[in-house]
């Protein structure tokens, strides 16, 4: 998030964009109830009827993967109805005209045609999103999981910066970060392009950085294999050897056939975890894990803040702390430098190599956390970004046109897919599904499709069916309601015996390398 | 009566660690206070109300029934050392009071009365809570009191068990004839009663069928059914059951459950008479307010405040209330 989580008790307005806050981000998702409570404007453009699209101003049921055309229409009106920060424009950013000359295009009636929605929509939004003084973008997986899921975020940030909304309170640009600590595992460089703090591996110095704390020399200077094409390349039998650390790509990675083709070609596969997955089920070594309640350390919050988390008991049997793993390995493979005596001393380590983490020492952040960057032991951490200034010096305006999904809707698949969590499993339901109640809420793997649809099919309430695409085809149970639109379906990827991800397209988006898991072509039909 | 200084009351209490398993007011290194022993944190006597519901002690999140081995059952056994615990707040007390009437309803459930029984229950009260408040005065329901004046507590048995221990504390009398004792009782009984009377008056609103199925469901928009305030709430005493096999033994454990979620009341069908939401929300309070005033006489929340204090949303029981009260009397 460019911006604090708090913001949304000072912002006018939110855009709020793929995103099913009050089941994936709860917490956030409340603060957003009561702040409509207190008069704050909520647009809600999701293709579901999520719970927070009932108590919004608009909930604007565009088709998935139409978001670029429907944030170039928003940019359009606003533009020609003079409603945007032109001396905003004009001081803090560039490539404003390209920007104007793309959006010119989509009138609201050519979005509406996109997106299949109505003009007075696209017009509507984009007044109530550009009338207050403050107003904020938040935005989840419904905008990245896509096949120009960059294109998605670069068309968040041309609105933001257009009204001048970023770089103060109440307002930017904000993914919600999904796990307790992805922001933290991007932060510390688990990511093939950098070190922590995001300095490039391509870059000399940064690289002379590394060099000099790990004692070693010529670090490599070339990017390596996002998770996606890590798999793709052990198809092609390029990878050889593949150390997976607490993920469980069998489930989670797009089009699960071609996942276990992958795995299954390399010459080794160690996977360190807590329990059992269908990963660790194909791996030669498996190494067991300490689980977040049984470790000290820190997690970075979607805000960026960082926080102690500390040990409540012990791992069980032979799990272990994962950098002492790691630390162990490193040194079986003649390198003593990742052997560390305490979390506290990786954590000094990375304040010297890291800027932004300069000044995150434990102490500081014993009661509460800091919010990166806080460059030095006096910094009070920063609750937004690009305060006064972007880290480029100009923001960037970086226009888009529309482009469709990769596979759409057609004769033999005509329903279109999209693929997501449900509020109470938690990614592959590796933990969640071995937890009795959470477990009881959610049972059954399940699959949305709206009344009309499951009328004309013969399809009924929790009657099973069989959801297939091109990749393959799981049994689920009919959940017939009005959350979908006529046209669409909508499944968890959390079940084992229904893998969603059997279904999903291994599109991937050309800069990202990020799945396309909110649209494929789909088929349903009753079972037997 | 005996008037003991904190250090005291911890000596007293270390010397029966032996013959009882201790749970005392503890503090942790992150600050929050537990139930635990002495040597798993600062002894912490004083700040108010322990968060975590401290009847967990005889009814646990998990708790083992039985187990089977090769065909044999063996039931759940009393605890090796009758259980000790320190810290229950005149709120508390009156929830415990309540629990073991309801456990003891129909059948006389063990699991729970095995702990329950020969247990020593020690409340607190007096000028020792959170930031100094003042702390309602319990007057009874358990076996020893501990009332402090600002600086000591005077130490009140209430039960000859309770007597036979204090013997044994090394502690000055307080030598005042009882003149102390009336001074803290006066400002007890001089505390507000606000909370007492919005819950009672919502209570009678909610069974009069003044309270609209809008309200519930504008209150229940907000629940992310956290379950966190069941799970806090020391009157409420929903379980599920379930078997779990390991190494040839099959354990039957039960599991605090809450009626905050989906699962609680959904048939195998799947069919569910709480399918909603608002149905959800509304038995939450109901419950304790209008359903158990039927049966047992009185409502079953005592204004603990763990549920307020816990729900991230801010639909507590005492906050309800407080919307109750303003919207439809
Ligand atoms: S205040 Fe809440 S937690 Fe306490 S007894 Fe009443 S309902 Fe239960
Ligand atoms: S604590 Fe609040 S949000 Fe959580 S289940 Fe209870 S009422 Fe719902």
């Amino acid at each position: 998030m460019t911006n604090s989580i708090s913001c949304v008790e000072q912002t006018g307005c939110i855009l709020l964009i793929g995103s099913n806050t009050t089941e994936q981000h709860p917490l956030i998702g409340t603060r957003i109830i009561n702040a409509v409570k207190k008069g704050m404007k909520l647009i809600v453009a999701d293709n579901r009827k999520i719970r927070l699209a009932e108590i919004a101003d608009m909930h604007i049921r565009l088709e998935n993967g139409t978001n670029v055309a429907f944030l170039n229409g928003l940019m359009h009106v606003i533009i020609k109805e003079g409603l945007a920060d032109d001396e905003y424009v004009k001081t803090r950013t560039e490539n404003y005209d390209e920007l104007k000359a793309i959006v010119e295009e989509y009138t609201p009636e050519r979005t509406a045609e996109i997106c299949k929605i109505t003009p007075e929509e696209v017009v509507n939004a984009a007044r109530m999103y550009s009338a207050p003084e403050a107003a904020m973008i938040v935005y989840c997986m419904g905008i990245t999981q896509h096949s120009h899921g960059v294109d998605n975020v670069k068309s968040c940030a041309n609105l933001a910066m257009l009204t001048g909304n970023v770089g103060k309170a109440g307002t930017g640009v904000n993914p919600l970060r999904g796990q307790n600590n992805v922001q933290g595992a991007c932060d510390m460089g688990a990511l093939p392009n950098v070190y922590t703090g995001y300095q490039k591996v391509v870059d000399e110095a940064s690289r002379a950085v590394f060099e000099k704390a790990w004692g070693v020399e010529n670090l490599p200077g070339n990017v390596g294999l996002t998770v996606t094409t890590a798999i793709n390349a052990a198809c092609d039998g390029q990878l050889k050897a593949l150390f997976v650390l607490g993920e469980n790509p069998m489930m989670s990675d797009p089009d699960q056939h071609h996942v276990k083709t992958g795995l299954e070609n390399l010459d080794f596969l160690v996977v360190q975890d807590i329990f059992p997955t269908p990963t660790t089920a194909l791996a030669d070594v498996v190494l067991p894990a300490a689980c977040y309640a049984e470790k000290d350390g820190t997690f970075t919050s979607t805000e960026r803040r960082v926080q102690r988390v500390r040990k409540a008991c012990d791992p069980p049997g032979k799990a272990r702390q994962d950098w002492e793993i790691v630390g162990d390995i490193a040194k079986r493979m003649g390198y003593d430098g990742l052997t560390y005596n305490s979390p506290e001393e990786i954590m000094d380590e990375i304040t010297r190599v890291t800027p932004i983490y300069g000044g995150m020492q434990y102490d500081r952040i014993d009661q509460v956390g800091l919010q990166w960057p806080c460059p030095d032991r006096e910094h009070p951490g920063t609750p937004f970004l690009h305060k006064g200034t972007f880290k480029r010096g100009l923001g960037l305006f970086g226009p888009a046109s529309y482009m469709p999904p990769m596979e759409l809707p057609d004769e033999e698949y005509p329903f279109l897919l999209a693929t997501g969590r449900c509020y109470f499993h938690f990614h592959t339901g590796t933990m969640t599904r071995r937890t009795r109640l959470l477990d009881r809420e959610e049972r059954f793997p399940y699959v949305e499709i709206n009344l009309d649809d499951a009328k004309r099919l013969g399809i009924y309430d929790r009657f099973p069916v069989m959801v297939s695409t091109r990749r393959g085809e799981v049994k689920a149970l009919a959940r017939v309601s009005d959350v979908v639109v006529p046209g669409h379906l909508f499944m968890t990827f959390h079940f084992e015996e229904a893998a969603a991800n059997a279904l999903t397209n291994n599109a991937l988006d050309p800069v990202a390398k990020i799945p396309e898991y909110k649209v494929c072509a789909a088929q349903v039909r009753r079972a037997s | 009566m005996k008037r003991a200084k904190t250090e005291e009351l911890k000596t007293f209490f270390e010397s029966l660690s032996d013959k009882y398993d201790l749970r005392v007011p503890v503090k942790l290194h992150d600050g929050t206070r537990v139930l635990g022993s002495l040597s798993e944190g600062e002894f912490a006597i004083e700040g108010g109300k322990i968060p975590q519901k401290p009847t967990s002690v005889f009814f646990p999140q998990f708790d083992e029934m039985f187990v089977v081995t090769d065909g044999d059952v063996a039931m759940a056994k009393p605890p090796a050392k009758p259980i000790m615990v320190v810290g229950m707040t005149a709120e508390d007390l009156d929830c415990l009071e309540f629990i073991d009437k309801f456990f003891a309803e129909n059948f006389r459930d063990n699991i729970y009365y095995n702990k329950r029984d020969g247990s020593v229950v020690v409340g607190v009260s007096g000028r020792c809570g959170k930031d100094g408040e003042f702390m309602k005065i319990a007057g009874g329901k358990c076996d020893i009191e501990l009332i402090s004046d600002g600086e000591c507590f005077i130490v009140h048995p209430y039960t000859d068990k309770g007597e036979g221990l204090v013997e044994k504390l090394q502690a000055d009398e307080c030598g005042c004839g009882g003149v102390h004792m009336e001074a803290l009782r006066k400002e007890s009984d001089a505390l507000p009663k606000e909370d007492e009377e919005t819950v009672d008056k919502a209570s009678e609103l909610i069974r009069q069928g003044k309270v609209t199925d809008e309200f519930w469901d504008e209150i229940a928009t907000r629940c992310i059914a956290c379950t966190s305030c069941n799970l806090a709430c020391p009157t409420c005493t929903c379980f599920e059951v379930y078997d779990r096999e390991r190494d040839g033994k099959m354990v039957r454990q039960r599991i605090w459950d809450s009626c905050q979620l989906d699962g609680f009341m959904r048939e195998a069908s799947g069919h569910n008479p709480s399918g909603k939401q608002l149905q959800r929300t509304r038995r939450r309070i109901h419950h304790k307010l209008a359903a158990d005033v039927e049966r047992w006489g009185h409502r079953t929340c005592m204004l603990c405040g763990r549920c307020d204090e816990v729900c991230p949303t801010e639909i507590g029981i005492k906050s309800v209330c407080r919307e109750i009260v303003k919207r439809f009397s």
